[in-house]
Order: structure tokens, then sequence, then C-alpha cells
């Protein structure tokens, strides 16, 4: 996997297309993102049940979706840190764990990677703990009495996933950098660590921040498969209005067009923050 | 056995191969305390790898380097090893995302735990030392390239370095910018400095350098003073071949 960066662009030449293009992208995304918002509030206005019904139904889930998004990205981007920088490392055994991972993470589909979590997982602890009765009766007892919560199945699973892929990141940003600037950080003194933080890490989170920015976009829409392991959030209640009423049309377009203002609004932001980490060079 | 006090630099049979290519091939060398020391031949011939080999930017294959008293083998050594130890790149490696100052502090800060006043007017002392005092604020993009290796020479002085490796640092620069960072280096060997410097520099061979050493693929072939440095005075073929491509 690589950075995606563009070509740079002639600055000597005529600006006329360069802004000619940021202007069309500006109105296209103004265009969709005013024509979405005004539809979600025609149809509100115009008819409040069912769709006012509807989006207060879903507030809650709204919430829960925000809620484990936000908590999985910041438990992803540490991940994504230690496991990129696992990838690079010199020593056999720690590249070897996080190459493993990672390989094994991206080649099994989420909704698998929770339900294995959410279903599975409980079993293996169990088992675990009943072998560990005769040698470790404290520790097996308390593996016994775990249950799962599915905020936490939830979030572990989404972390344990985008966290591969995040690494990925990581190590492709990491490894943008050129040798010579390890090298020069080291051959005044610094640790291996202390180079990462102040010399290689900075110059990397400028070709990072654009991929990741768009990971959040994906997890964002991706999180809706929690609703699969009982976590209530925006998808689900979406199953539960639809149970309850069978107006499937009507609550399926209102819980899409919520996901498309958050996307829309998050796609604009990771956009602004590519354009202004290209001008910057 | 006692170290000679004298001694800064002891290489002791020393071989590093990368996979089948041997880069160094059982080099000994001992540089004494404010000596300059050139060592040129061919590309390939191993420069920078022994180069880079005094303060384990490189680990050897066999061998020992003993640096200031202090031996390169346990990982405890090698951070001290280095901050005693500037080195000067042939593409600079300054950091692009500070300014010449920060470039220049920031090892004093992060290693020395030096305070950030006392970091910055060291910094400034040593700008103007390498005649930039008015680009402090600069990023190295704004700077040209001699400028950008004069920067790179005041920040490995930061570290109060005891030693300077210097790994052609005048051949990625254009002829005009030539002359001012090595009249930084001339300044330096006069005020005593130890320095170990590829170049092929002439100018700067004859006016600083105590001994010049030849490598030729992985082997010190030839060592000589800069009176006898002529076609006529040397013993090797292959030296005098190689000396008459960069004398002319
Ligand atoms: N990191 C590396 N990996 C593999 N081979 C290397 C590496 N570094 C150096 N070599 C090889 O080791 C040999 C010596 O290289 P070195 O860079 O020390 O030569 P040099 O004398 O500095 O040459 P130049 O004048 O071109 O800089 C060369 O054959 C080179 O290809
Ligand atoms: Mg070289």
């Amino acid at each position: 996997m690589t950075v995606k960066t563009r070509p740079v662009q002639n600055k000597t030449s005529e600006t006329t297309p360069e802004e000619k293009s940021l202007w069309q992208r500006l109105d296209r995304w103004w265009l969709l993102f005013v024509g979405v918002v005004v539809l979600t509030l025609w149809l509100t206005q115009t008819r409040p049940d069912p769709y006012r019904r509807i989006l207060v139904y879903l507030e809650d889930g709204l919430r829960v979706t925000v809620g484990v998004t936000v908590v999985s990205f910041v438990f992803i981007v540490l991940v994504g840190l230690i496991g990129g920088l696992g990838r690079i490392s010199k020593n056999p055994l720690i590249k070897g764990v996080a190459s493993v991972y990672v390989e094994i993470v991206r080649g099994i589909p989420l909704l698998v990677q929770l339900m294995f979590i959410y279903y599975a997982s409980p079993i293996v602890i169990r088992g675990l703990g009943e072998s560990l009765a005769k040698s470790w009766p404290a520790m097996s007892a308390r593996l016994i009495a775990i249950k799962i919560n599915p905020f936490v199945a939830a979030i572990v699973g989404l972390t344990i996933c985008y966290g591969a892929y995040m690494s990925e990141i990581f190590r492709a940003g990491i490894e943008s950098i050129p040798k010579g600037q390890m090298e020069a950080a080291r051959s005044l003194g610094m640790g291996y660590l202390q180079s990462m933080r102040f010399v290689v890490l900075p110059q990397a989170i400028r070709m990072i921040l654009p991929p990741v920015g768009n990971e959040f976009v994906a997890l964002l829409k991706d999180s809706s498969l929690v609703s699969v392991v009982a976590v209530a959030d925006l998808t689900r209640r979406g199953r539960e209005f639809m149970a309850s009423t069978f107006m499937a049309l009507e609550t399926w377009l209102m819980v899409a067009l919520v996901y498309l203002l958050m996307t829309l609004f998050l796609s604009r932001i990771v956009a602004y923050i590519e354009e202004r980490t290209n001008y910057s060079r | 056995m006692k170290e000679l006090a004298d001694n800064i630099i002891e290489i002791e049979h020393v071989s590093k191969k990368f996979g089948r290519v041997v880069a160094l091939d059982d080099v000994s060398l001992t540089v004494e305390r404010g000596e300059v020391v050139v060592i040129i031949g061919p590309s390939g011939s191993g420069k920078s790898t022994l180069l880079r080999c005094i303060n384990h930017l490189e680990s050897v294959d066999s061998g020992r380097i003993v640096v200031d008293g202090i031996p390169l083998t346990q990982a405890k050594n090698i951070d001290k090893v280095r901050a005693e130890v500037g080195m000067v790149f042939q593409l600079f490696n300054l950091f692009p995302h500070l300014t010449a100052l920060q470039n220049i502090t920031l090892a004093q800060t992060v290693v020395r735990k030096t305070s950030a006043s006392e970091a910055t007017s060291l910094a400034r002392d040593l700008l103007a030392k390498v005649g930039i005092p008015e680009k402090a604020d600069a990023y190295p993009a704004q700077l040209s390239g001699g400028q950008q290796q004069r920067v790179a020479i005041a920040r490995a002085l930061a570290m109060q370095p005891r030693i300077m490796l210097f790994d052609e640092p005048t051949s990625a620069l254009d002829p005009e910018m030539i002359k001012e960072v090595l009249d930084v280096m001339l300044d330096l060997a006069r005020e005593g400095m130890t320095m170990v410097v590829v170049s092929h520099e002439m100018g700067f061979v004859k006016a600083a350098a105590k001994r010049i050493i030849f490598m030729c693929e992985g082997h010190v072939i030839e060592e000589t003073t800069p009176d006898g440095l002529s076609l006529s005075a040397c013993k090797e073929e292959r030296t005098r071949q190689f000396l008459g491509k960069i004398l002319s």
C-alpha cells in the first residue's frame, strides 16, 4: 500500500486551471451537500409523519454510531502507530508479530471478525478459564465470569480490523521519509524513538493525514456492521423502526441521508486537509 | 592493553560485507587527536562505509573500533559515541520541517537536555561562525545548497563533538558554493578539530590534510602526506591511475 500523493502542481504556469478545478470541486460538493440538506429538511417539514418521527427515533442510534466511531478511532490510531513501527522494526520478532497481525486481519472480512469477537471469543475465554481451574483458581473464576459487553466487542473488533489497515498507512508514511533523516538524527546521538518522534513522524504526518482522514470516513460507514453484535447504532435503530412499522422505504431513506450528511461533511474536511498539505510543500 | 591517549580513533582489522559485496576488507587505521585525515579512492571503494562505521551507522562484521577510549561494541556506548562524533552528509540531511535554528537546537535539547535559551544562544553563535547568522529562521528549502551544508555543519558542532566526519560534503554543491563550505571546514581544522574527510577537493586536501588515505576495493592501499601527493611518489599503480584522474 502506498500513500497517495498528487503530482506537484506547476506554480509558475498560469494559475487559472488550478483555481478553476478547485471551484468546480467546491461547486459540486456544495451542490450535493445543500441538496441533501434541503431534501432532508423538506421531507421532515412536509411529512413530519413518518420522517420526523423516524429522525427522532434514530437520534439515539446516531449518538451511538458517532461514539463508537470516535472511541474506536482513537485506539485505531494508537494501534496503527505501534503496528506501523512494528512493521519496520529491525527486531525479527516484533516485525514478525506485526506482519502476521496485519496479514491475518486483512484476510478476514470485518463482519466475520465482529461475529468472532462477540460470539466465539467468550467460548475461548471460558475454555481458558476452565482449563485454569486447578492451577490458578482465582484467575479461572475471573475469566469464566467475563461477559462480553456489545460496545466493548464492537470497539475491540473495529480497532483490531482498522488498526491493521492503519498500520500499513503509518508504515508507508514512515517509509516515505528518506533514510538520511533517521541517520542524521541518530548521528547526533538521538535514540531511535527520539528520532522517530522529533524527526521522522512530524514529517510523515503530512503524508499520513489524508489517508487517515479517509479511514475515518470509511470507519464511520463500516461501524454500521456493529449493529449485528447487538449495538444499538444508527443502522440497528433503523432496523428496529422498520420492524415495528414496516415502512422500509422511508426508514432506509432517512438512515441513508443521515450517513450521507456526515460522510459528505467529513470528506470535505479531508479534501481540505489534503489541499493544505499539498500547497504547503 | 592500555589505550594510547592521543589515538582518538582506532580501527583494527575491520571487515564489512553487504550480502556478497565486500565493502571493507581488514581495514586498520588510527587517527590522532587534532589530526585531519582525508580519505580518497574510486567510487565503491568503501570510503563512506568506513566513515559510517566510525559512528556505527553501519555495524562491522569483524574487527574493533575504539573512539576516544570507548569501544563501539555494546548498544549503550553507541549513543554516547555518536554524540561525540559529528557527521556531515553529502546531501546535508537537514530536517525540512524545522528552521535552521531548530535544526541546530533539537539534539542539544533532546540528548543533552540543554535549556532552550542556552541551546538557542549556542545555535546563534554557530550560525554566525558558519557565516549565515541572518538565516536562523529560514527553512532548509529556503536555503542554497552551500547554506544548507553550513547549517548541517553547525548542527553537528552544536553537540560539541571531539571528532567530525565529512562524507563528500561538497560533491552535491554547485562550484560557486564549494568554497564557502570548505572555508568553514578549514577554520575547523585550524582550531584543532579532529576530522576524517572523504573528499576529492585537492585545494582542501593540500591546505588542511595531515595524512591522505587511499582506498580501493575495501582496502587501504596507500597512505601519504599532501607533500607526497604526486604521481611519481605513489608506489601503487592503482593509486597513480586514480590520482591522475583527480589531479588533472
Ligand atoms: N546499504 C548498502 N547495501 C548494499 N550495498 C552497499 C550498501 N552501502 C554500500 N554498499 C556497497 O558497498 C561498497 C562500498 O560502498 P561505499 O558507499 O562505502 O563506497 P564509496 O567509496 O563511498 O563510494 P562513492 O565514492 O560512490 O560514495 C559498494 O560496492 C556499495 O555498492
Ligand atoms: Mg560514498
